[in-house]
């Protein structure tokens, strides 16, 4: 239970809705038995509770609840084109949760979804298969931690440890596992994967602090990348969004240095930059909803392509790469 | 704010008296009863009855209230309720988190994000009268809990003004779908045992429900409606001012600059009004 000013919230999960068919599924099962003590709910469809209108998202996030659901065709989606492909050819992403444990005041899922709550789909085993049969026409690039954290799920259901050994079995594709969390000692115990790439999210300190609740410190995920890298998977850095706050240059130039102070640049697989940038529609959605942090509150302009930035966009992202660049040569960085 | 709807007065009677709630006698449509905090509302039975009276609760007050209007309030529906299953002793209250429309088959889902003293169930709304020989003969297939005549139209109405935070259905085991003579005194008792639980729940919904106090502050406001006033501003370009003046605060944690000079700006023409926000977007933006 935490306690705010005038209330106190229930727990996270002490509700989850279930749908009828997602009941009998043994994912159902494990994650049921991971919380015996939260209320049960059983609902015809996941949409009847996560696409309610007048949800508030922020509420919401105080006592997210879990909806475990059967995911029905499409499985897989192209790579969206504000997204890195890494130079791969055939990107996709799939997102077999939605939502994310995490609260970042910048993040975009408060703007995608209606719902703060977190979907579970159960049937694992049907992207599986939705993956093979796009195997047969090529090699595939599939993200499946986009529009959630999976390695930060790891505990609840453990679908990055699934994508992991479900990658090692297949040829032609290439798994990126996206994270902020250090979790890494959930799937310390499996053997290094070479088509899985672990890629950590990283921020300066002070951003992690001002606008990453609930999100492991910057020095908890270096650990975790520095144990990762040791046991031999490829890791991947991923330096997005940036985030514009007092003293910018002084604040990422130090970071920089904190992490490969900590990190061996010639072990990092590659990196990538993105400066902080969402539609223009979700933006708009989001900065109405947020009056509570100023993460927003910096000029922006609206790109070609409905895409908000910050004004001095091409400004940080040269900042920054010019910095990368003193660690990493230039084919390690992307963006 | 709180705002109760009960469907019979024998419900509302016990809740009157702990909140001294006092009847307005100008509301010729339905008992109506007003506290300092609270409005109460005897809708009648029935699910077309509860949703009619949520609405005209709700539509005639929100902007009177003067708490925080529509966002600042929180909706209850308490009443008794029916149920087959003896686990339930009567008096016992559950906090409703599904809601099913027996005639229509829909299923509502309030959002219970609070801490709460009760245990908590789902109810099925009918149109008539569920009795204990429909169910046990087959007649009537019951798929929750318990068996109300209100939740439903209750939950429907509600929730086409308010957020799901902002609803919530408290029912009392009231018998075993056996009731042979309605007694009020009973039905009255069963709400008057809960009151302690209520009172609670009602402080818990109201921190829940609690608006943020907004950036500016209200002389800053103030000034920003003069400035809109004298440059003549869009409707589009009075919400820039507005936006552009928040985030000027939250970004830089200081009040606003003066904006008196544009106050005293008297624009003739639209494009004057243009240039003179254009100036004010570069002092919000870098200064």
């Amino acid at each position: 239970m935490r306690e705010s000013e005038s209330c106190s919230f229930m727990s996270k999960f002490s509700h989850i809705y279930i749908e009828e068919r997602a009941a009998a599924y043994p994912v159902a099962q494990h994650v049921l038995s991971r919380f015996p003590g939260s209320i049960r709910v059983m609902i015809r469809h996941y949409k009847d509770v996560f696409n309610r209108p007048h949800q508030d998202f922020r509420r919401q996030k105080a006592s997210t609840k879990l909806i475990l659901a059967v995911k029905q065709e499409p499985f897989l989606y192209p790579g969206p084109e504000v997204c890195e492909d890494f130079g791969n050819q055939n990107f996709y992403y799939t997102s077999p949760v939605l939502n994310c444990i995490y609260d970042c005041d910048y993040c975009y899922l408060q703007g995608l979804y209606p719902s703060a709550n977190i979907v579970i789909f159960v049937n694992i085993e049907d992207f599986c298969k939705a993956v093979d049969r796009q195997l047969e026409s090529g090699p595939l690039y599939l993200c499946p931690s986009y529009d959630t954290d999976l390695l930060a799920l790891e505990g609840i259901v453990p679908y990055a440890s699934r994508w992991i050994e479900f990658a090692g079995t297949r040829q032609g594709l290439r798994i990126e596992l996206r994270t902020r969390s250090a979790n890494y000692s959930a799937i310390a115990d499996l053997n290094p994967v070479e088509q899985v790439i672990l890629a950590w999210s990283l921020s300066p300190h002070e951003v992690a602090r001002r606008y990453e609740r609930l999100a492991p410190s910057l020095k908890a995920r270096l650990t975790a990348i520095r144990a990762a890298l040791q046991d031999g998977w490829q890791v991947r850095l991923c330096f997005e969004p940036l985030i514009k706050v007092h003293n910018w240059q002084q604040v990422y130039r130090e970071f920089l240095d904190e992490v490969f102070s900590i990190i061996p640049a010639e072990r990092v697989f590659d990196t990538n930059i993105g400066v902080f940038r969402m539609s223009k529609e979700q933006f708009k959605r989001i900065s109405r909803l947020r009056s509570d942090t100023d993460v927003f509150a910096f000029p922006t302009v609206c790109r070609e392509g409905g895409v908000v930035t910050y004004e001095d966009e091409k400004e940080i992202r040269g900042f920054f790469y010019q910095n990368l660049n003193r660690y990493l040569p230039e084919e390690k960085i992307y963006g | 704010m709180i705002y109760i709807v009960t469907a019979l007065p024998c419900e509302a009677s016990p809740i009157v008296k702990k909140y001294d709630l006092k009847r307005d006698s100008a509301c010729r449509h339905f008992p109506l009863y007003r506290g300092d905090d609270m409005f109460l509302i005897v809708s009648g039975v029935g699910k077309m009855a509860s949703a009619i009276a949520t609405a005209y609760l709700i539509a005639q007050n929100v902007k009177l209230d003067g708490a925080g209007g529509e966002e600042g309030l929180a909706i209850i529906n308490i009443g008794v309720c029916g149920t087959l299953n003896q686990r339930y002793p009567i008096g016992t209250p559950l906090l409703i988190h599904k809601v099913i429309d027996h005639e229509t088959g829909k299923q509502y889902f309030p959002d219970i994000l609070i801490e709460h003293p009760f245990e908590e169930g789902s109810i099925e709304t009918h149109n008539d009268v569920v009795r204990r020989e429909d169910v046990l003969s087959g007649r009537v297939e019951l798929q929750a809990d318990l068996v109300d005549m209100e939740a439903s139209g209750f939950f429907q109405a509600a929730s086409r003004f308010l957020a799901l935070h902002q609803i919530y259905v408290i029912k009392v085991v009231g018998d075993y779908l056996d009731v042979v003579d309605f007694d009020r005194q009973r039905v009255a008792q069963c709400v008057s045992g809960v009151m302690d639980a209520l009172d609670g729940f009602i402080k818990q919904v109201e921190g829940l429900c609690r608006v943020e106090g907004d950036v500016l502050t209200q002389d800053e406001r103030l000034q920003l409606e003069r400035v809109k006033e004298s440059l003549r501003l869009t409707v589009t370009q009075s919400h820039q001012l507005m936006d552009m003046a928040r985030r000027y605060k939250l970004r830089t944690g200081r009040p606003l600059p003066d904006l008196s000079e544009f106050i005293q700006t008297r624009v003739k023409v639209k494009a004057e009004g243009r240039k003179a926000i254009e100036r004010i977007r570069k002092l919000f933006l870098y200064e």
